[in-house]
């Protein structure tokens, strides 16, 4: 009984510090990336409004990256608090990549900021530019590191059992694990999204109050330029790591559609647009059905063999199906809505020659976009739900049993820190939200010029000093 | 053969280890100590000033810690995790200082009205300091439950963060000038009082409760190491304290930090081959030799990198901290 509690609030904790740490990274990865676009125009045009963008946009990364790095000291100590028998089973592997983590993205993401923020003046305009791309390589390349250890937990491999741990035998097995291509492209293109459709967004409400129109009309074509080529990417790859997900992790797979029973051979097996799992009775409650479509997406062929979740033993099967379910049809809807969205606005942008005017007048295409800003978050969150859910009852995924993984805690004290984590997130949410409201009433500088940097004489002096 | 090679790895590690905690300790030492020192200033523009000369590097500072979390947990994971697990509750309260203090320095900036956030900025370095005092008293007497071990963590407790506040202290000595630097000086002579005391009172109790430390110094090539790293700390802090009255800009910093190293370096000496004295060994925790051959190729290469570009972007900002407020 205690165990079970201790397990299930682990689980809560874990679930809980990784949904709210999630939506600050996303950001910062495709934010700083378009600061490293924005920037780089400017050094090659000339032109002082990126260089306006670039400022304007910097001030909320600050605000977002402030969440982030607070947010993620507790993941970082989470696994040895709470997950003491995970940690050890597998540290070998997925510490050691932890550790790359901390010491190739994210030092180098802090160890550039600060001249990325505070150094305008400080530095030559070549450095700045490599201090914003430090930056920008710096949080995609921890998305890497950090999803190269997730995919492992899915597809485990180049691992063997040694006195009761997990020992490296290959490397590029485990790191190139099967998962791992479909797991780093598809978050990382979450990520690009994300900030796709905040800039998109933020751009398409200034311009619905004609505030800056000329300005923002600027950074709304960038972003929406990003999402005719990112959105349909992102479809596919989305649609390539199911069938990677059907061929390894059946289970998974099964809970996902509401599947229950394996096809026979030489027939296609129907797919449940919508449906109601009912994990007790091991069957849908009821479901409205597409037959032969399952097959076909999740093997793209159309007698594919899909594994029926009936035909799995009953401790092996993830829970929570109908949250398993519907979160994957909210992501994959989120998905094509955002194809669509980028196509329509494209189509507009072609007939009108995207003139100022003719794209203020379109004032439900401009809602649209402002609507659509926090339907990525929705969306990266649903999918991380399908993702870690769908691959339970298992940690790592046919090694380990989540239930094997947690540190010998009392649950009263899980469910304290979980409580004292709940409390900063309302109040780290509440806060930001305060204080980008704040930036986007204030707005752009469209007076700021570049400072031209000039070496110190007295400061060479103490540098020659030092 | 390969046992040596593997002893050789894993003390390898335990050294590399060792320096990225060194590193953390000084760099977030400074940070946090500068943070503790704003719950004594009263006037905002003086505390504008101390948040502003740490402003472009804390994030830096303590992402050493997040390193060192991760390169704990790849080369020794059987430590990490009963450290982790044992220590839950002094952990997660260091993890809510750092996130009070990490929130409330980033925030601060835009805020109009800036008190509560200097008082959680000032709270929050003080928790994550006094957690870590009492994270490295459990460590050093290997978990030991009862009144003497709670004795130790917290006169552990009040050695780190009176140390961090010297380190602050100092550090702030570089930065500032005027009134701000004058009662830098006064608070390092005053934290410098309280941490010799405190790390002498530490090492007399460690002699007495530690079986592992009682064994090492009796081996003559410790003992004689350790009194040479005793006259470098004597040496250290005469060199803070004689900066500090005489008006020198960097000598009390690099005093400080010198205790700082020199005080780890017997600590580690102390403790070797043990990872939690009388708990875990180095060789029973250790990850096997691909692993730990893998993050040294990964981890230790890019060390003098990671340590150039930080002391970049300390050079970037070099000098007395300028401020003004808008």
């Amino acid at each position: 009984m205690a165990i079970n509690d201790v397990v299930n609030l682990s689980r809560a904790q874990f679930a809980m510090t990784a949904i709210f740490h999630i939506l600050w990274p996303i950001l910062t990865i495709s934010l700083s990336a378009f600061l490293v676009l924005v920037e780089a125009l400017w050094l090659r045009t000339r032109d002082v409004m990126y260089y306006r963008h670039a400022r304007f946009w910097a001030k909320l990364l600050v605000l977002n990256f402030a969440v982030g790095v607070v947010s993620g000291i507790p993941m970082e100590f989470q696994f040895g608090t709470n997950w003491a028998g995970f940690s050890r089973y597998t540290g070998e592997f997925f510490g050691n990549i932890l550790g790359f983590e901390g010491a190739m993205a994210f030092m180098l993401e802090a160890g550039f900021i600060g001249v990325m923020l505070y150094g305008w003046e400080r530095v030559p305009r070549g450095v700045h530019m490599f201090a914003t791309a430090m930056v920008g390589f710096g949080s995609s390349l921890s998305a890497f590191w950090i999803m190269v250890a997730n995919s492992w937990m899915q597809t485990p491999a180049g691992v063997k059992v040694d006195n009761g741990h997990l020992v490296v035998t290959d490397y590029v097995a485990a790191i190139f694990n099967p998962d791992m291509i479909w797991g780093v492209g598809h978050m990382w293109m979450g990520a690009l999204e994300t900030g796709s459709f905040v800039i998109a967004g933020i751009s398409a409400f200034y311009l619905y109050r004609r505030r800056h129109a000329a300005f923002f009309l600027r950074s709304f074509k960038l972003a929406m330029m990003a999402l005719v080529v990112i959105a349909p990417l992102q479809i596919w790859l989305g649609d390539s790591s199911g069938v990677e997900v059907f061929h390894h992790q059946p289970a998974k797979g099964a809970a996902i559609e509401g599947f229950w029973h394996t096809n026979a051979p030489g027939t296609g097996a129907s797919w449940a647009l919508l449906a109601w799992p009912d994990q007790a009775r091991q069957r849908n409650d009821w479901a409205l059905e597409v037959p032969v479509m399952l097959s076909v997406l999740g093997t793209h062929s159309l007698t594919g063999r899909v594994e029926g979740l009936a035909d799995i033993a009953r401790a092996d099967q993830p829970p929570q199906l109908p949250l398993l379910f519907y979160a994957f049809r909210v992501m994959a809807g989120i998905g094509f809505w955002f194809m669509l969205l980028a196509f329509w606005t494209a189509l507009v942008w072609r007939k009108t020659g995207g003139r100022l005017q003719e794209i203020l007048a379109r004032r439900k295409l401009l809602l649209a976009w402002i609507l659509s800003i926090p339907l990525p978050y929705v969306a990266v969150e649903s999918g991380w739900i399908v993702r870690e859910v769908g691959r339970q009852p298992w940690v790592v995924y046919g090694l380990l049993r989540t239930s094997d993984a947690v540190s010998a805690v009392s649950p009263a004290t899980v469910a304290s820190s979980s409580l004292m984590f709940a409390g900063f997130y309302v109040v780290l949410l509440i806060t930001f939200a305060t204080f980008a409201f704040k930036w986007l009433k204030q707005g752009p500088d469209l007076e700021a010029v570049p400072a031209e940097f000039v070496p110190p004489a007295t400061a060479t002096g103490a540098a020659a000093a030092h | 053969m390969p046992l040596a090679s593997h002893t050789t790895l894993s003390t390898a590690w335990f050294g590399l280890i060792g320096i990225m905690l060194v590193l953390y300790v000084v760099t977030d030492g400074f940070d946090l100590g500068i943070g503790i020192l704003s719950l004594f200033t009263r006037d905002e523009h003086d505390r504008s000033i101390m948040m502003h000369s740490i402003g472009h590097v804390w994030d830096a500072n303590e992402t050493w810690l997040v390193a060192l979390g991760g390169a704990l947990f790849g080369a020794f994971p059987a430590a990490y995790a009963l450290l982790l697990s044992s220590l839950y509750v002094p952990v997660m309260i260091m993890i809510a200082g750092l996130i009070l203090r990490g929130a409330a320095i980033e925030f601060r900036h835009p805020a109009a009205s800036k008190r509560l956030w200097d008082l959680a900025f000032g709270l929050g370095s003080l928790i994550a300091a006094l957690a870590q005092g009492v994270i490295l008293g459990r460590v050093i007497t290997g978990l030991i439950p009862g009144r003497i071990g709670t004795a130790f963590s917290v006169l552990a407790a009040l050695g780190v963060a009176s140390g961090y506040a010297l380190l602050g202290a100092t550090y702030l000595i570089k930065k500032t000038t005027g009134r701000l630097e004058r009662q830098a000086r006064s608070y390092t002579l005053a934290s410098a009082a309280t941490t010799v005391a405190a790390a002498l009172l530490l090492s007399a109790g460690t002699m007495v409760i530690s079986p592992v430390a009682q064994s090492r110094w009796q081996d003559p090539v410790v003992f004689h190491a350790l009194l040479g790293l005793a006259v470098i700390s004597a040496i250290a802090f005469a060199m803070l304290l004689i900066g500090a009255r005489r008006g020198a800009t960097h000598s009390p910093f690099r005093g400080a930090v010198l205790l700082f190293i020199s005080s780890f370096a017997g600590l580690a000496l102390s403790l070797f081959p043990d990872l939690v004295p009388g708990r875990l060994s180095l060789a029973q925790a250790a990850s096997s030799d691909g692993t730990l051959i893998f993050m040294m190729v990964g981890i230790g290469v890019l060390m003098p990198i990671m340590m150039g570009y930080n002391y970049y972007q300390y050079f970037v900002f070099r000098g007395k901290t300028q401020w003004q407020a808008h």
